[in-house]
């Protein structure tokens, strides 16, 4: 499904539509072996995992080709990212068309909790899960947790923070 | 605004130079540059072609790093723009990546000409900013042409104010509170924009005597944000509020020092989030301080458990503040 094409919106919404909203972290990994243990037996449970990579500001790079470079990379590995999450639930018992993998390329000046929770509604998911990075109370100062942001500003939804 | 590189005749520099500085200054050797990849090499007395005005360099400007000496930044130069006689500072390309801990969190921090390039546009005409404009030299390097700012840094003027702190806090801080509470509008004005200053400290403010406002200066890092688009810049803000309350920052070893009954009324908690060895709970040292003003205070403290992450959200807090001041002091500002 491209980020345009919601034509099976309306089927899901009679399913149990989870946002898996993941990185390449360790936490989300966790995230997502807790799921493929969680749901693997439920028939009726969709399962959309979401790659958000912010765009990064032209500030941080000498030049255009530089960035675009950096983009495409991250763009690769997050993919391949993406399909290893997926072949933990297929492994898990999920079948294929329950499942569905999204990458989404986002501006540097919105956030990432924003984002997922800007996904979560054009989706129409039931349930948000994400991982938890265990930030430090400095590091949450400094920089934010998108977890916290996503318990706290969710609407319409279930919010599953994976420890 | 990008205009083409271009040279001019060492004889009409010379002409150019003797006009605003008399004949004799005029030095007997020196280079004429448009190119200024390689900076160290542009040297005192040398002049600078950029978009074809010259500009006649002075002096490395310097960087107080508290209570470190000065350190040169050999990328920023103060020059004469010779058509004018103005003085100006060059910002020559530099780029620079690197890591800066605050709170024991370390946070990766660029230098991007392209980046103060866009914030000077975009605050042309805005008061509480230094102004200037850019230049793509021979080489295509982005350099920032800085209108000077006569006028000493605000915390040196905060930190002047009054016999004490309560002399300060009652005869002073009403307008000191008014003027950050406009600094801090300039920040939001920028983070409206999508942009960050990326380096918020106190010695990047300005008192302009000439148009008797404070202006930011020094906007071109930027930072690697996290879910907190503007978090840093707000520990930033935060760590000023702190200074402007307190009329300096109150240290923890002076109070262990030299007023150990204050200190062992101090928790953890009490600490600035971002230095452990500032207080932020000023209340503590300070009683008559307004809780609306120390609730403000607190939001930067090891304690806080909600942070700022906006200025509005800042801004509301301190609007209180401001009116339980007016209450305390009489004073509107």
């Amino acid at each position: 499904m491209n980020e345009h094409d919601f034509g099976d919106l309306a089927r899901r919404d009679t399913e149990r539509h989870l946002l898996a909203a993941v990185d390449e972290s360790d936490n989300s990994k966790r995230a997502v072996m807790f799921l493929a243990d969680f749901f693997s037996d439920s028939q009726n449970v969709f399962v959309t995992l979401l790659s958000i990579i912010p765009e990064p500001s032209e500030d941080f790079f000498p030049t255009e080709t530089e960035r675009r470079q950096w983009l495409t990379e991250k763009e690769t590995a997050m993919r391949n990212t993406l399909a290893g999450y997926k072949e933990i639930l297929l492994g898990a018992g999920f079948q294929d068309g329950r499942i569905a993998t999204r990458l989404s390329i986002r501006p540097g000046t919105i956030s990432i909790g924003d984002a997922i929770l800007e996904e979560q509604e054009k989706l129409r998911c039931c349930i948000v899960v994400v991982g938890r990075r265990g930030i430090t109370h400095s590091e949450e100062f400094i920089f934010g947790s998108t977890s916290s942001k996503i318990l706290h500003q969710a609407k319409h939804c279930a919010v599953m923070v994976v420890e | 605004m990008v205009q083409p590189a271009e040279t001019l005749p060492e004889a009409a520099v010379r002409e150019l130079i003797a006009i605003h500085a008399g004949p004799k200054r005029v030095p007997a050797r020196f280079k004429i540059i448009t190119d200024t990849s390689d900076f160290f090499k542009v040297e005192y007395n040398d002049v600078v072609v950029l978009g074809g005005v010259p500009y006649w360099v002075h002096r490395c400007e310097k960087e107080g790093r508290f209570g470190i000496d000065d350190e040169p930044k050999y990328w920023v130069r103060r020059a004469i723009e010779l058509t004018t006689g103005a003085t100006k500072i060059l910002k020559l390309v530099f780029h620079e990546q690197f890591e800066t801990t605050v709170g024991e969190v370390t946070i990766t921090c660029f230098r991007s000409p392209k980046k103060e390039a866009r914030i000077l546009d975009l605050v042309a005409g805005h008061r509480n900013f230094m102004h200037g404009h850019w230049v793509l030299d021979a080489a295509g390097n982005n350099v920032r042409i800085l209108e000077f700012i006569h006028g000493p840094r605000f915390d040196d003027i905060v930190a002047g104010y009054g016999t004490d702190h309560y002399d300060y806090f009652h005869r002073y801080f009403p307008q000191v509170l008014d003027q950050y509470l406009e600094l801090v509008l300039a920040i939001k004005f920028l983070h409206d924009h999508g942009e960050k200053h990326g380096d918020i400290r106190r010695d990047h403010i300005l008192w302009d005597v000439d148009t008797k406002t404070n202006r930011w200066i020094d906007f071109d890092y930027n930072y690697q944000q996290g879910e907190a688009l503007f978090g840093f810049d707000m520990q930033g803000l935060g760590n000023i509020l702190i200074f402007v309350a307190g009329r300096g920052d109150v240290l923890v070893p002076d109070l262990y020092r030299n007023q150990r009954e204050i200190f062992d009324t101090l928790w953890g908690e009490d600490l600035s989030i971002a230095y452990k060895n500032r207080v932020a709970n000023l209340k503590k040292i300070y009683p008559y301080i307004p809780d609306s003003l120390n609730r403000a205070l607190l939001h930067f403290s090891v304690g806080a458990n909600i942070f700022y992450e906006t200025t509005d959200q800042l801004l509301d807090d301190l609007a209180r503040a401001r009116a339980d001041m007016v209450s305390l002091t009489g004073r509107q500002a």
